[in-house]
C-alpha cells in the first residue's frame, strides 16, 4: 500500500512539475516572442525558386517579431552540410531537406531535435522524425507538353521511358540527392513484380533510365525545372508539383500525369554544431505554425502539415493540392524504411550516375 | 626611415610580401589537391587508376581539349580580321572598335553567360529566329556546341588584345614595300604580314587555350552533362560528393595538362624566334 | 586590297563586334519582366527587380561585400604588387624573370584546381566565408595583373631620373614621391583598377568558399541563376553593363581628347 501510495504521489509530483513546466516554456506553432532574436542573423537554406520564396515569405512574421535577420541559401547539398560539419563551423542554421537524409543522417550530421522548444501537436501522425519535422507535403510528378502529345498523351511512367511512342527529350532530377522513388519507378517500369521489387537492383533502375540516352537530360535545381517547361525545352519533364504549378502559371503549356504520383516530404532540420541552437528551433517553430503553413501553401501549391491550416486557395492551385482524398488515391509511396537502411549504395550510384559515369 | 628604404639596395626584399602570399594563397592549397590525389582515402594511386579506367572520365577529358581547340580555332577566325581591321581604321572608327573589345572583357562573364544561356534555350531567340526563316530546331543549350558558341565569346577579347598588340607594330611599309616590287596582295599578305603577325597569334591562341581548358562558368551554365567539361567534373566531386581524392586527382591532371601545354608553347615560340633571328 | 575585299572584311568585322557586344543586351529586356521567370521576350513591365536589388538583404548584402572585398583587395594586391614589380626590374635579369614567373602563376593556374585547394585549406582553418579568406584568395588572384600593369609601365622608366633626383640631394623616400610614382602612376593606376575587377568579378574560387555570412555579387548572381530564374540577375547584369560601357568609354574619351591637346 505504503509502495502504491508513494508511486501514486510521485506520478501526481511529476504531472504537476510537468503541467507547471509546460505553462512556463511550452511553445505554441507559429509563435514568436517579441524581439527575442534581436540583432541576429540566420540562414535559412532550401531548394530555391518559388518554394524558397514561399518559405521565406511564410517566415516574414518570423523576422518582423523576432527582430532577426534572415539569409537564404541553397540549394541543400548533403556533401555542402557534411564539409562544414566537419570543420566545425557551421553556417547553415535550419536545412530543408529531403524525405530521407535527416533519416540517415541523425545524429551524425543533423541534431536531435529538442522536442520542448517546438510544438508538433498539430502535425500529421508519423511524420515527425528524431532530427526533423516535416516541411510541407507534395508531390513528383511527370509532366508532359500537351502540344507534343495531343490527344495521345502519356499516362504513366513506363511512357517515360517509351521512347519509340513517346519521342522527345525528358528531363529528371539531377541534384545530389539521389530520388529513391524514382529508383523503384524505373524497376517496375523494367519489369520487376512489385512483390519483388526490395532487394533493390539499383545498377538495373539506372540502367533504365541512361538506357534513355540522348532524350534524357538532368536539372539541377527546381528553378531549372521550371524554366524548362516554360522555355519547352523538354517534353517529358519529372519535376515538383510546385514548379509544375510555377511553369503553369507563367504560360507553359504543361500538364501532369497524376497516376502514381510521388510523395515527398521536405523535413526542417538543424545541422550538428550549430551554435545558437534556441534560435533555430525558434525557427522551426515558426515555420510549422498555423498561418505560416497557410502562406507557404497560398505561395507554393504545398500542402500544409499543421492540421488547421486553412489556405486560401485559388482554382489553379486547387489542381495541385496533393493531400486531397482523390490525390491520395492515386499517389505512389516509396519504402522509406528500406531506402534508409541501404541509403549509402543508392547515393553512391545515383551520385556517379548524374555525374554522367 | 633610412634602414626601411635601404632595402631598395636588396630588391629581392620588395618580392617577399607577395612571395609569402603566394605561398599562403595558392603554394599551400595546390600541395593540398596533389597531396590529397594521392592519399585520399587511402595512399596510393587509386583516384588516377579510377580516372583512367572510367569511359566517361576520359569522354570528358577529350572533351575539353576539344572543345577549348574549337574555341582557340574560333576566336582565331573570327579575332585576326577584327584586330587587323583595328590597325587599318581612323582613329575614331577605332576606338569603336575597341570599345567592343573592352566592353565585353571587363563585363563578368557569368551575366555574359546569362544571357548565352537566354539565347541558346531551346526556344529561346536563336531558335525562335531560325524557326521563322523555315529552319528546323537547333539544339544548343546542354551541348558542345552551346558551349562553344558561349565560350568563343567570352574568350574572343582574349585572343584579340595580344593580336592588335603585335599588329599595330607591325611596319606596313614592308608590305608596301613588296607590292611596289611586284607581289601580288596575297603573296604579300602570306610571306611578310603573316610571319610578322604571328607572335600575336602564337600569344592569343595560348591564352584562350589555357583559358579554355580550365573554363567554369559557362561550360558549367550552359553545358549539361553531355557538355560537361573537366572543371565541372572535378567540381562536382568535391561540392557535390565531398570526393576530395577524386577532384583533386582531376585538379591534378589538369593542371599537368596546362604546364605541359605551356611548356611546349614556350619552347615552339623560341624556337620559332630563333629562325627568324629573333624579334628584338 | 581591292574595295571589294575591304568592304567584306568590314562587314564581317561589323559582325565580330556586334556579337561582342549584342548578345549580352537581352538581358535588358529581361530586367523589366513582370514574372518571375527568365523566358524571352517577357512580358509586361515592372520595375521590381531592380527594387528588390536594394530591398532583399541577399542582394544588397551581396552588392557590399563585394565592394567592400574588392576595395581591400585592390589596396594590397597594388601596394605589395608594386613593391614586387619594382623589386623585380632591380633585379637581375635571370632571378628577376624567375620571380616574377612565379608571381604570375595565379593567371595559369585553372581556377577549379585553385578553388579545390582553398576549400581544403579554408575548411580546416575556418576561413569559409570570412572577410580574410576572400582577400587572401582575391589578392594573391590579383597580384599577376599589378605586376604586368607596373612592369611595363617600370620597362620604359628612366632609372637616370632617379640617380640625378638623388645626385642632388633628394632622399630616397622624396625621390620616391617626386620622381617615381608620378612616372609610374598609370601603371599603378591600371593595376589597381584590374585588381579590382579581378575581385569584383572573381566566382570560381568565391563559389567554394562562400557561406551565408559573406557572400559575393557573383555568386549570388550564379546561384540566383541556377537556383531561382530570378530576373534580378537580369537587373544588376544590366546595371554592371552600363555603368562598365560608360566607365570605358569616357576613359577612351578622356585619353584621346588628352592625346590631341
Amino acid at each position: 500500500m505504503k509502495l502504491i501510495a508513494k508511486a501514486a504521489l510521485q506520478a501526481g509530483l511529476m504531472v504537476a512539475f510537468g503541467l507547471a513546466a509546460q505553462a512556463q516554456t511550452a511553445p505554441v506553432a507559429g509563435e514568436t516572442a517579441e524581439g527575442s532574436l534581436a540583432g541576429k542573423t540566420m540562414s535559412f537554406v532550401s531548394y530555391g525558386g518559388l518554394y524558397q520564396d514561399g518559405q521565406i515569405a511564410s517566415l516574414q512574421e518570423f523576422v518582423e517579431k523576432s527582430g532577426v535577420t534572415l539569409l537564404s541559401d541553397g540549394p541543400t547539398e548533403v556533401a555542402k552540410i557534411q564539409a562544414q560539419v566537419e570543420s566545425g563551423d557551421v553556417q547553415w542554421h535550419v536545412v530543408d531537406t529531403g524525405t530521407l537524409t535527416p533519416f540517415v543522417y541523425c545524429g551524425e550530421l543533423f541534431q536531435k531535435l529538442d522536442f520542448s522548444k517546438i510544438d508538433i501537436s498539430n502535425i500529421p501522425e508519423g511524420q515527425v522524425g528524431e532530427c526533423s519535422v516535416p516541411a510541407m507535403n507534395y508531390g513528383t510528378v511527370l509532366m508532359y507538353r500537351k502540344s507534343a502529345y495531343g490527344d495521345n498523351p502519356p499516362t504513366g511512367w513506363a511512357d517515360f521511358f517509351d521512347t519509340e511512342k513517346f519521342p522527345g527529350v525528358r528531363a529528371m532530377p539531377g541534384d545530389s540527392e539521389p530520388d529513391t522513388t524514382l529508383v523503384e519507378l524505373a524497376l517496375l517500369a523494367d519489369g520487376v513484380p512489385k512483390d519483388q521489387l526490395f532487394p533493390a537492383d539499383v545498377d538495373r533502375a539506372l540502367n533504365k533510365f541512361r538506357g534513355l540516352g540522348e532524350d534524357l537530360i538532368f536539372w539541377k535545381t527546381g528553378a531549372e525545372s521550371q524554366q524548362m517547361m516554360e522555355s519547352g525545352e523538354a517534353d517529358m519533364v519529372i519535376a515538383w508539383s510546385g514548379r509544375a504549378m510555377g511553369a503553369q502559371k507563367n504560360g507553359a503549356d504543361y500538364a501532369p500525369v497524376w497516376q502514381d504520383w510521388i510523395v515527398v516530404m521536405d523535413q526542417l532540420t538543424i545541422p550538428m554544431g550549430v551554435k545558437d541552437v534556441d534560435a533555430a528551433h525558434a525557427l522551426i517553430n515558426a515555420a510549422i505554425g498555423k498561418r505560416a503553413q497557410e502562406i507557404m501553401t497560398e505561395q507554393t501549391s504545398y500542402s500544409p502539415i499543421h492540421k488547421d491550416a486553412q489556405p486560401e486557395v485559388d482554382e489553379l492551385l486547387a489542381q495541385w493540392l496533393t493531400n486531397t482524398p482523390e490525390k491520395i488515391a492515386v499517389s505512389y509511396q516509396q519504402n522509406i524504411p528500406y531506402w534508409i537502411e541501404n541509403y549509402e549504395e543508392v547515393e553512391t550510384k545515383w551520385g556517379e550516375f548524374i555525374a554522367g559515369n | 626611415m633610412r634602414n626601411l628604404f635601404s632595402i631598395g639596395r636588396h630588391p629581392v626584399w620588395l618580392t617577399v610580401p607577395s612571395l609569402l602570399l603566394l605561398l599562403v594563397a595558392l603554394g599551400y592549397p595546390l600541395a593540398q589537391v596533389v597531396l590529397r590525389s594521392f592519399t585520399d582515402p587511402a595512399i596510393g594511386l587509386d583516384n588516377y587508376v579510377w580516372f583512367f579506367s572510367r569511359p566517361v572520365n576520359l569522354t570528358v577529358f577529350w572533351r575539353t581539349f576539344e572543345v577549348a581547340g574549337w574555341v582557340t580555332i574560333l576566336c582565331l577566325v573570327l579575332g585576326y580580321p577584327y584586330a587587323w581591321m583595328m590597325t587599318a581604321v581612323g582613329p575614331r572608327m577605332r576606338l569603336l572598335l575597341i570599345l567592343c573589345v573592352l566592353v565585353p572583357f571587363w563585363v563578368s562573364g557569368v551575366v555574359r553567360t546569362l544571357a548565352w544561356v537566354i539565347l541558346l534555350q531551346d526556344s529561346g531567340v536563336i531558335n525562335r529566329g531560325l524557326v521563322a526563316l523555315g529552319f528546323e530546331k537547333v539544339r544548343l543549350i546542354r551541348t558542345p556546341l552551346g558551349v562553344i558558341i558561349g565560350m568563343t565569346q567570352v574568350l574572343l577579347p582574349f585572343m584579340i588584345m595580344p593580336l592588335y598588340a603585335v599588329m599595330r607594330s607591325i611596319d606596313l611599309r614592308l608590305v608596301q614595300a613588296a607590292r611596289s616590287l611586284g607581289a601580288r596582295p596575297t603573296l604579300a599578305f602570306v610571306q611578310i604580314y603573316l610571319p610578322l603577325s604571328l607572335p600575336g597569334v602564337f600569344g592569343g591562341a595560348i591564352i584562350v587555350f589555357i583559358l579554355g581548358l580550365g573554363f567554369y562558368i559557362t561550360p558549367a551554365l550552359l553545358g549539361g552533362p553531355r557538355a560537361t567539361m573537366l572543371s565541372t567534373l572535378a567540381q562536382q566531386q568535391v561540392l557535390q560528393q565531398l570526393n576530395w581524392g577524386r577532384g583533386g586527382a582531376m585538379g591534378v591532371i589538369l593542371l599537368v595538362s596546362t604546364l605541359v601545354l605551356l611548356a611546349v608553347a614556350a619552347r615552339f615560340t623560341r624556337r620559332r624566334y630563333q629562325i627568324t633571328g629573333g624579334s628584338k | 586590297m581591292n574595295r571589294l575585299q575591304r568592304t567584306l572584311i568590314s562587314l564581317f568585322c561589323a559582325c565580330v563586334a556586334l556579337w561582342l557586344v549584342a548578345p549580352t543586351l537581352v538581358i535588358v529586356p529581361i530586367s523589366f519582366a513582370e514574372k518571375k521567370s527568365l523566358a524571352f521576350p517577357p512580358d509586361g513591365f515592372s520595375l521590381q527587380w531592380y527594387a528588390n536589388l536594394i530591398q532583399s538583404p541577399d542582394w544588397s548584402g551581396s552588392i557590399l561585400n563585394s565592394l567592400k572585398i574588392a576595395v581591400i583587395v585592390s589596396v594590397v594586391a597594388t601596394v605589395i604588387g608594386t613593391l614586387a614589380a619594382m623589386g623585380i626590374t632591380r633585379m637581375k635579369a635571370g632571378s628577376g624573370g624567375v620571380v616574377r614567373a612565379i608571381l604570375i602563376t595565379p593567371m595559369i593556374v585553372p581556377g577549379v584546381v585553385l578553388a579545390i585547394g582553398i576549400y581544403a585549406v579554408y575548411l580546416d582553418h575556418q576561413l569559409v566565408g570570412t572577410l580574410t579568406g576572400y582577400v587572401l584568395a582575391h589578392s594573391m588572384l590579383a597580384i599577376p595583373f599589378v605586376i604586368i600593369a607596373v612592369g611595363a609601365n617600370l620597362a620604359v622608366f628612366d632609372a637616370r631620373l632617379e640617380t640625378a633626383a638623388a645626385s642632388l640631394g633628394a632622399s630616397r623616400l622624396v625621390t620616391f614621391f617626386t620622381v617615381t610614382l608620378p612616372l609610374i602612376g598609370p601603371g599603378i593606376l591600371s593595376g589597381l583598377l584590374f585588381a579590382f575587377v579581378t575581385s569584383f568579378d572573381e566566382v570560381i574560387v568565391a563559389l567554394f568558399i562562400n557561406s551565408p555570412r559573406m557572400k559575393t555579387l557573383p555568386v549570388q548572381i550564379y546561384s540566383s541563376m541556377t537556383r531561382d530564374s530570378d530576373p534580378t540577375v537580369a537587373a544588376v547584369g544590366s546595371l554592371m553593363f552600363a555603368l562598365t560601357t560608360l566607365t570605358i568609354a569616357a576613359a577612351l574619351w578622356i585619353g584621346t581628347r588628352r592625346r590631341r591637346s
